[in-house]
């Protein structure tokens, strides 16, 4: 798998891996079981609806396309294809200009296939310009097939949702990471323990992308992958740590969980980054019902009002005193 | 290459233009299909709207042809188009099974007795002596066959369709602007304001060099040009309204309405808003419903027999519902479906192999038990099944864990036996849930599955809610910021709404079932913008700048009812009081009062 995904020498050794792991075929694309087996079909029969991909990030929706496209065109990839992503211009203009002029182009493919454009990012486009796109995609589909990738399918207006076939994805499971990981460590040799690769699971949340740059990110700069060296190189705080606030906190110790907190926070972690971990904890953590649905709620809260600004430490710890009292509210007596 | 050089002087699209598709088809397949092909005029002769500033232009018409012959060169680098000799098997569902009569329209029959009379009237009385606008506005939701109707009527009624769109900017008109001086970059808006002009004035027989003047004609228009800012629309609304006031070609303009978008999104704003004023210029309107369940499924069937698809009832429905009364992508959706990953399977049409092994269908209904959750446009359906889950709240009967004796314990009254089924989030993410919309619903229908005594349940579940909804709404004000932030804030909301409502719910009703209804609240702010619009609209000030909230309290708290006191008897008078009625209707949220008449049954959510 990994061998048909890298291109031997090419890049050298900084090619980022995500772009040197990037399956080039469909079927070597993990997890999404259903929507790859589909996808699969078109690649090998041709005819391919207008398609939207719509999932979290790093979950293989762009590469899903890329790949999709490449086993259908070949070698008329380059003549055949339109890339557009956020980073182009994609205002009305581009839209109606370059899109309909490609739409227009000629170019000889085998039957069953057509001409492609590629619209990543798409709910990134303003709803005028994908109005401009919506009678384009009608009245060129004999000859050109549109399929679009995004993150929410609510944010492609409704009239381009109508044209297409909706295919969505998932989180990848951690399992189906670890998989994928395992092929990428066997292929660089790179050292590592077990728990160092579930920190990298633990820090991708279910984003592939997420878990191949810091499994890259941690081989280069310590050339070992262990828990420590992971949290480190990603920058988040060790979730270990977190973890034993939460525990303080049900078990009463009070001090000792802002104790925790003031470490973090000396070690230079922001309150977002803090709380952003603290949830991933909670929504984890065995914990009473009402405990955790309070506990969530205040941390909702928190974040929020770090959004409005204010960032303070002494939010944090307010917010710890809250648990607190509703951990006092629950007691039983 | 003699096609292309009428087009210069004709027509501003290339040869892939086409009035509908199927005239496409007939000109591939000539042997084939002849009952189709032969029953809309507008397939012999395909209209020809002249670009005017191409036909203006008729002194550039040598240097056009120079520019042109290098573009021709530039095209035989390129061969036949893939698509010109394509087999039926590689066209998209949507194209290939286009509705060809009235009885295969699939839009409810009231709504096409009433365009297809309209257009009746419009034909038959001579022109210039029929009472009223010849402009017909269908709106409606995205693919409920809005577009496939006037077709359909048009081909039935033997008239010659002629279509809008918006012009396209092709390789040699490029060319050609940039390598004639003479000729000046003119807007898409202009284009149209150029192309409405011409029709008001001249109609469409003058324009058409095969004189073809016997065959009716209609005007489609069904690529509004998009219009940039306010002061664009308000071109644009303008010259509509001129055109409904003034043209005497029947003409359709065909608006998609935006069902629960963003009310945020100025375009869906000023839809409304143009349809109300072709409104009131004299248009008539027909408002096309979300097509049934029963309508989409019977179509899905129909196509899966004609694709030698064998798909389960259970399967159709569920596309069929999934689709959101949107038979477009409920047929796009089919398609996608009825790819069978087994090789075996998969029969195109020209392979017609008419049975199937019985073993291998069942193998493929188990394999696709997850289609609803991963298809479909509707997402709300894919939610219904963890909203189920949510508000029927199964537990285990008894504390099967043994509980820890160090561990924490909650007193009695907030203690919650374990849950019967995966953790809330788990259930969330499988269901590509939304934060929003399930708190809507959840909101919505939870206070049927209380019990009827519990009101510290009510209290409990309405404050966690509240919570959620205000996570939501800093959630949306931070939307612009860095992606961690959604994730934190939406998922903090879904969790609260969700586990909120399964604590808060200590006393469930005894089992019932509930139909889950979709929130009131979206049928709500829709009517209240609607209202909104309306009122605006009724202002008689002509400085129309975004609507502010002061503004249309001032309107309705003072504006109107001096107005009503006064015995304000005016020409705009009329419009108030019927646009009065019509506000009240909608106030009253009796809309499923206008989908009863259909005779297919009711969508119960
Ligand atoms: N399902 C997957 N299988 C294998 N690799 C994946 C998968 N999803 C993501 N990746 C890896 O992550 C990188 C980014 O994936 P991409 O397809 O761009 O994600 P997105 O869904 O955001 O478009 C790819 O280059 C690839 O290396
Ligand atoms: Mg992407």
């Amino acid at each position: 798998m990994a061998s048909s995904s890298s291109s031997a020498a090419a890049g050298g050794y900084d090619m980022p891996w995500v772009e040197k792991y990037r399956p080039n075929k469909v079927s070597d694309i993990v997890g999404n079981e259903d929507a790859v087996s589909r996808l699969q079909v078109i690649a090998r029969d041709g005819n391919m609806p207008n398609l939207i991909l719509s999932g979290p990030p790093g979950t293989g929706k762009t590469t899903s396309i890329l790949a999709l496209a490449h086993e259908l065109l070949g070698p008329n990839y380059r003549e055949a294809v339109l890339e557009l992503n956020a980073s182009d211009d994609r205002g009305i203009d581009v839209v109606r200009n370059k899109i309909k002029m490609f739409a227009q182009k000629k170019v000889t493919l085998p039957p069953g296939r057509h001409k492609i454009v590629i619209l990543d990012e798409a709910d990134s486009m303003t709803s005028g310009a994908q109005q401009a796109l919506r009678r384009t995609m009608e009245i060129y589909s004999n000859s050109t097939r549109f399929a679009l990738a995004c993150n929410t399918s609510s944010k492609v207006i409704e009239p381009i949702q109508s044209r297409c076939a909706l295919v969505r994805f998932s989180r990848l499971s951690d399992q189906e990471i670890l998989g994928r990981l395992m092929v990428v460590v066997g292929a660089e040799k790179v050292p590592y323990v077990p728990e160092g690769l579930e920190a990298i699971i633990f820090t991708a949340d279910g984003d592939m992308r997420q878990a191949l740059n810091n499994l890259q990110a941690t081989y280069s700069g310590f050339r070992f992958v262990n828990q420590e060296n992971v949290f480190k190189v990603c920058d988040q705080p060790h979730p270990l740590h977190v973890k034993n606030m939460v525990r303080h906190v049900l078990e009463g110790k009070f001090d000792d969980a802002c104790l925790g907190l003031k470490q973090l926070y000396d070690l230079g972690y922001s309150p977002t980054d803090i709380i952003t971990t603290l949830f991933r904890i909670i929504k984890n953590y065995d914990m009473a019902e009402y405990l955790k649905l309070e506990f969530m709620k205040e941390t909702g809260f928190a974040h929020m009002r770090i959004c409005d600004g204010v960032g303070s430490y002494l939010q944090l710890c307010g917010l710890l005193a809250k648990f607190s009292v509703a951990r006092e509210t629950a007691k039983a007596t | 290459m003699g096609k292309r050089d009428a087009i210069v002087l004709s027509s501003s699209d290339d040869d892939d233009y086409r009035p509908s598709p199927r005239s496409k088809r007939s000109y591939e397949k000539p042997k084939s299909k002849s009952s189709v092909t032969r029953t809309n005029p507008s397939r012999a002769k395909r209209p020809r709207i002249p670009n005017s500033r191409l036909a203006k232009q008729s002194s550039n018409v040598d240097e056009m042809r120079l520019a042109f012959r290098d573009f021709d060169e530039v095209l035989n680098g390129f061969k036949v188009s893939a698509g010109s000799r394509k087999s039926n098997t590689k066209e998209l569902w949507v194209d290939k099974h286009r509705p060809c009569s009235l009885e295969e329209l699939a839009v409810n029959k009231k709504k096409v007795e009433e365009v297809k009379s309209w257009f009746e009237e419009r034909l038959r009385t001579p022109k210039g002596e029929t009472g009223g606008s010849s402009v017909l506005v269908i709106s409606g939701p995205a693919g409920v066959g809005k577009s496939a109707t006037v077709h359909v009527i048009a081909s039935k009624l033997g008239a010659q369709l002629c279509e809008w769109n918006t012009p396209t900017p092709t390789i040699w008109q490029e060319h050609v602007h940039n390598s004639s001086a003479g000729m000046s970059y003119t807007s898409k808006l202009d284009e149209f304001e150029n192309f409405v002009e011409r029709v008001r004035n001249y109609g469409l027989i003058s324009s058409s060099l095969n004189g073809n003047s016997k065959s009716s004609i209609i005007l489609v228009i069904d690529d509004l040009p998009v219009t940039n800012g306010r002061s664009a629309f308000e071109r644009l609304q303008r010259c509509l309204v001129l055109l409904a006031r003034s043209t005497r070609v029947p003409t359709a303009i065909l608006i998609t309405d935006y069902g629960n978008e963003d009310s945020s999104d100025l375009t869906a704003r000023w839809m409304e808003e143009l349809q109300l004023s072709l409104e009131s210029a004299g248009a008539s309107k027909v408002a096309f419903n979300p097509i049934t369940n029963n309508s989409i499924k019977r179509t899905l069937s129909r196509i899966c027999k004609q694709e030698l698809c064998n798909v389960a009832a259970e399967e159709i429905d569920l596309i069929a519902k999934a689709s959101g009364g949107d038979i477009r992508h409920a047929i796009t959706s089919l398609q996608l479906f009825c790819l069978k990953p087994n090789a075996e399977l998969y029969l195109s049409s020209s392979n017609s192999t008419p049975s199937y092994p019985k073993e291998n269908a069942n193998e493929l209904n188990t394999s696709s038990g997850g289609f609803s959750s991963q298809y479909g446009r509707d997402e709300t359906l894919t939610l219904f099944h963890a909203l189920g889950k949510f508000l029927h709240n199964k537990r285990e009967t008894e504390n099967v864990v043994a509980s820890d004796q160090n561990a924490f314990q909650v007193g009695e009254k907030f203690s919650r036996l374990p849950f019967k089924m995966d953790s809330p989030e788990k259930i969330l993410c499988q269901a590509h849930g939304q934060s929003r919309p399930i708190t809507d619903f959840l909101h919505e229908n939870v206070l049927d599955f209380l019990s009827d005594e519990a009101v510290d349940d009510a209290w409990t579940v309405a404050s966690y809610l509240g919570d959620a909804d205000l996570l939501l709404a800093t959630f949306r004000r931070t939307l612009t910021r860095h992606s961690e932030t959604e994730n934190v804030l939406q998922s903090a909301a879904a969790s609260v709404a969700v586990r909120g409502v399964l604590y808060g719910n200590f006393h469930p009703s005894p089992s019932r079932w509930h139909a889950i209804r979709k929130p009131k609240l979206w049928q709500i702010d829709h009517s209240s913008s609607h209202n909104q619009n309306e009122l605006l609209r009724q202002r008689f000030t002509t400085d129309v700048g975004p609507p502010s909230l002061s503004e249309v309290s001032v309107i309705a708290t003072e504006y109107r009812p001096v107005l009503k006191w006064v015995g304000y008897r005016k020409a705009g008078d009329v419009g108030i009081l019927e646009s009065e009625d019509d506000s009240v209707q909608r106030m009253s949220m009796d809309e499923d009062s206008e989908i009863c008449e259909d005779d297919d049954d009711i969508e119960d959510w």
